[in-house]
């Protein structure tokens, strides 16, 4: 299955690539398999994602995974984010070959325990 | 964004057909379709043919004509070499040696050897990716009866001690060792180092058309006068038993005309390449922080140059690069969920990360300084954007971008 034209795009482009100083929720997690890594840290203010950055290292789906993943929470609410999906990442990307959505799984648990990281901090959202 | 600028930089894994090739192969395909084993007019032609093209891939590494086998390919020469030796000595003993960095089709084999109770030892490569001979004499037991050591390595070019290790075994049947063979994997080395088996003292040897500008599809095995081998493919008295089946004349024809030819050219493709692959690595060397070059740097082909980039994985260096319009290969693969971090590049000792963002750019006769040139400039670039957005690189850490929109504290 070739890749598609948003894929390439991510790959090429990546969006809200680094790191915020002023993150108030910042995760960081590894696909204990292979080994990919996804880490993300979230500006959230009032209950909304106000910016997102990622950082990535694997295989070019983690990579597109992150980059569409900080393009889709940003500007949602913390509520919205939380039911972000698998399938809603896939869609955006123009679906990814079956051994490869294991990438999209792990965007989807680092957001997860990105936002928690900030839920039990020392904010108050 | 989309390019449409290709430069290959893939010979390792294929190499294209030379027109000169697809011109002899041709007439084989229409007019001079006779099957070899025919006796009358069209066959005799086919079977002429034939014998020239093994004369010519015999002139290659310098064997005679009735030593070579054709095959499908450099897999097939492997499989016949190994299981075909082994099968026939088996009474013998069953341990083989081999190294820790031979390509997948004889590692494979050996692990099937393996599941039916054979023992295999696997030498180590070191950091340079180099076997040792002390090693093989060594690890040498009384029912040793085949070691089988690539001539070059096909992701870091090495070339290894193939002539000492047959000095050795020489050393072990004068003293009595009559069932020992050496054979040597020469798919990569074959039309980029001169290779006289004589010289060399193996006792088979594999080769593969495709690396040598020849359609894919034909191969050869070299036994040597007096070595025995169990056919694997039997039903057919083709190629004096040791492989059933109709010649793939065209296929032959074009593997012969293509190894005369690398015969021809050898030292200035030779030098071609080389010069291109000092050109890159002293280029990336300036324009490119943080990479570790793979291989011993002399002891090796003059086409392969294999690179780890840290911070970055090598299937998206690939992918980056393909995009651009390069195409390259990783040793790494990552599939169904899980990593393979390059088997040969772990084996010279280098980490995980190292050996998953290793890059192997193999030159052909046809590349040019430009395509150099081109493969820098974006290699570079492309290099600086990934490791920008790895977690693994402290400085994409450190520098922390500041958000678009100014939030409230
Ligand atoms: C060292 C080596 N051995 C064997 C092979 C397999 O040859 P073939 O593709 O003709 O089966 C290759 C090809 O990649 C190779 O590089």
């Amino acid at each position: 299955m070739p890749y598609s034209e948003a894929f390439k795009d991510h790959l090429t482009n990546p969006r809200n690539a680094g790191e915020l100083a002023d993150a108030n929720a910042v995760a960081e997690e590894t696909n204990p398999v292979c080994g990919d890594r996804l880490r993300l840290s979230l500006r959230v203010v009032d209950g909304s994602i106000e910016v997102a950055r990622f950082l990535a290292y694997g295989c070019p789906p983690t990579l597109a995974c992150g980059s569409v993943l900080t393009e889709m929470i940003q500007g949602k609410s913390v509520e919205e984010a939380r039911q972000l999906t698998r399938a809603d990442l896939l869609n955006a990307l123009g679906g990814l070959p079956s051994h490869k959505q294991h990438a999209a799984a792990l965007a989807v648990e680092t957001l997860r325990t990105t936002l928690e990281s900030g839920c039990s901090g020392l904010l108050s959202w | 964004m989309s390019s449409t600028r290709r430069v290959y930089l893939d010979h390792s894994a294929t190499t294209p057909a030379d027109p000169r090739v697809v011109a002899a192969m041709m007439p084989y395909l229409t007019e001079r379709f006779g099957n070899a084993s025919s006796v009358h007019f069209f066959g005799q032609e086919a079977r002429g043919a034939v014998d020239r093209a093994r004369r010519e891939v015999a002139g290659l590494i310098g064997a005679r004509s009735n030593e070579i086998v054709f095959l499908s390919g450099g897999t097939e020469a492997n499989n016949l070499a190994i299981r075909g030796l082994c099968e026939a000595v088996e009474p013998h003993g069953r341990h083989i040696i081999t190294s820790s960095i031979e390509h997948s089709s004889v590692r494979g084999i050996c692990e099937a050897l393996e599941k039916r109770g054979w023992e295999i030892t696997r030498l180590p490569a070191y950091e340079d990716g180099i076997v040792k001979v002390e090693d093989v004499r060594s690890s040498l037991r009384t029912d040793t009866v085949l070691i089988s050591v690539m001539l070059a390595n096909n992701e870091i070019g090495t070339i290894q001690p193939i002539q000492e290790i047959a000095a050795l075994i020489r050393q072990e049947r004068a003293q009595g060792c009559k069932h020992l063979w050496l054979h040597t994997d020469a798919v990569q080395a074959a039309g980029r180092i001169p290779i006289e088996v004589e010289q060399l003292g193996c006792d088979l040897l594999s080769l593969s058309a495709h690396k040598l500008y020849a359609p894919k599809g034909a191969g050869a095995l070299y036994v040597r006068r007096g070595v025995r081998i169990s056919g694997q493919n039997v039903g057919g008295h083709q190629e004096r038993e040791r492989r059933a089946g109709t010649e793939a004349v065209p296929g032959i024809v074009a593997f012969g005309t293509a190894a005369r030819i690398a015969d021809e050219e050898l030292s200035v493709r030779n030098s071609h390449t080389a010069g291109l692959r000092e050109r890159l690595e002293s280029t990336v060397a300036e324009r490119v922080p943080d990479i570790v070059f793979n291989g011993h740097p002399d002891r090796r082909l003059s086409h392969i140059s294999n690179i780890s980039f840290r911070f970055i994985e090598g299937q998206s260096l690939l992918i980056s690069l393909d995009l651009e319009g390069i195409a390259v290969s990783t040793g790494s693969a990552c599939s169904s969920g899980t990593l393979e971090p390059s088997p040969v590049i772990r084996a010279l000792g280098r980490n995980d990360e190292l050996a998953r963002g290793s890059i192997r750019f193999s030159f052909g006769k046809d590349n040019t300084v430009a395509d150099v040139g081109y493969l820098v400039d974006v290699l570079s670039r492309v290099a600086e954007k990934l490791r920008s957005l790895s977690p693994l690189n402290p400085k994409a850490m450190a520098s922390r971008r500041f958000p678009q929109t100014v939030g409230r504290d």
